[in-house]
């Protein structure tokens, strides 16, 4: 099973402006200063390799889109994507390419809510005009076909829902079910967030688990309940989670906000024994510095935390892959 | 979870030790509260969670600190941490605990 991150941020999608890329190239102009490179190639392997992250790369600025990559793709298993944020423009195209190489066109889509940064990349989503196209669209809301023909009406969008050329069915999935959907078994759980969202737990034949939790808050009096989700999040090989407030902004300024920590996240990860957890929904006002101090923070709240086997803190970025 | 609770200068001092976790979380959480309504009672009207016998705690043990600062705000108490040991300072920068509640290295400074 293959994870690929094409949109990690949560509300808005953001981008860096020019003096942030300036601040990046002077750092990495003092990291360097003294050395001399023979070729491009030698100064990219500097880049890659000694610079930090939040120095030679970003985190991205796409709303949340991950695409699950199970079964075998090159005999037919379709795409498995959750979330259709601005990510999904990048995977559309990338996935056009992938067809053009004999993927098949069928696409299972897994909406964990239908907010906007959450379905905005759907209009533009190409294979949506693939008349060879189908695309289905599973939900815990029976809301989510309102939803997008919504953003597509024309106040908001040129191009009508109608309009779209691929064959697009919805289909309404419920808690407690084990579905069987292209190569893996799908389960949901219901969260506490504005209008309600979904987690979902990805299950394929050779029993590799992924676990999508985003917009979800964990509420303070409501602790009791969160052995579900341990259960949900239960040995897990990746738990992809919210982790966009710090938990002191999740419990005052930002209570009711709909959102969780890495703080309990990683305390949920650890009761359900997960293996991985990748940080995800990041804050838009936040840097790459900010992010990648959140991230070390978080490595190191799991390290003084640790009761059982160590818990692999990832922190998710546009580009990501993983592998499990 | 081991919990004892003094008055010193008319504030309440309490006193848990050991860790709290999933399992103790519950036990903090009913501590605490009697500590804040004892609290409430005594002439400083402030409670001061000593933390000095704590090893650690996770997000339910700071979490049900917010449940009784909430709690203290409402009693007119005022509520301060006092003398962490390295990992719960460390736990408390990262959760920004330490922008919520007022932390101090000793009993009385936190007075
Ligand atoms: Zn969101
Ligand atoms: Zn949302």
């Amino acid at each position: 099973m293959l994870v690929r991150f094409w949109g990690t941020r949560g509300s808005l999608p953001v981008a860096a402006t020019a003096s942030i890329v300036q601040d990046k190239v002077a750092h990495a102009l003092l990291a360097a200063s003294g050395r001399s490179f023979a070729d491009i190639e030698e100064a990219r392997s500097f880049a890659r390799n000694e610079l930090d992250f939040a120095t030679s790369g970003t985190f991205g600025g796409a709303t949340t889109c991950v695409e699950i990559e199970a079964g075998d793709p090159a005999n037919g298993d379709p795409y498995i994507i959750c979330d259709m944020g601005s990510g999904l423009r990048g995977f559309g195209l990338d996935a056009m390419r992938r067809c053009g190489q004999g993927h098949a066109r069928v696409y299972h889509f897994f909406m964990s809510h239908l907010h906007w940064d959450h379905i905005m990349g759907f209009p533009f989503f190409v294979p949506a005009f693939d008349p060879n196209a189908h695309i289905i669209i599973h939900a815990g809301h029976e809301d989510a076909e309102e939803a997008l023909r919504r953003q597509q009406e024309e106040i908001s969008f040129p191009v009508k829902f109608d309009w779209l050329r691929a064959k697009i069915e919805f289909r309404t999935l419920k808690v407690g079910e084990t579905y069987q959907i292209g190569a893996v078994q799908v389960e949901l759980m219901e969260q506490h967030h504005s209008h309600s969202s979904f987690g979902y737990r990805f299950t394929d034949a050779e029993g590799k688990v992924v676990v999508f939790s985003t917009d979800s808050e964990h509420k303070m009096d409501r602790m009791e309940g969160e052995a579900d989700v341990e259960q949900f999040f239960g040995n897990a090989d990746l738990v992809i989670c919210d982790t966009m407030y710090s938990l002191a902004d999740s419990v005052s300024m930002k209570e009711d906000w709909g959102h969780s920590s890495n703080i309990v996240a990683i305390d949920l990860c650890h009761g359900g024994r997960a293996k991985r957890l990748a940080l995800f929904h990041h804050e838009p006002v936040y840097s790459d510095a900010d992010i990648a101090r959140m991230h070390a923070e978080s490595v190191r709240y799991e390290e003084l935390t640790r009761e059982h086997d160590p818990l692999e803190v990832l922190c998710a970025y546009d580009g990501l892959e993983v592998s499990l | 979870m081991q919990w004892s609770s003094t008055e010193q200068q008319g504030c309440v001092v309490a006193s848990p030790d050991g860790r709290v976790d999933e399992a103790t979380a519950e036990a903090f959480t009913e501590h605490l509260a009697a500590s804040v309504t004892m609290a409430a009672d005594s002439p400083g009207k402030k409670l001061i969670v000593d933390f000095a016998g704590l090893d650690y705690m996770s997000s339910r043990g700071l979490r049900a600190l917010t449940l009784a600062k909430r709690q203290a705000d409402a009693a007119g108490v005022a509520m301060a941490l006092a003398r962490p040991n390295e990992v719960m300072r460390e736990i408390l920068a990262i959760s920004r605990y330490d922008k919520l509640f007022a932390v101090t290295d000793s009993i009385e400074a936190a007075i």
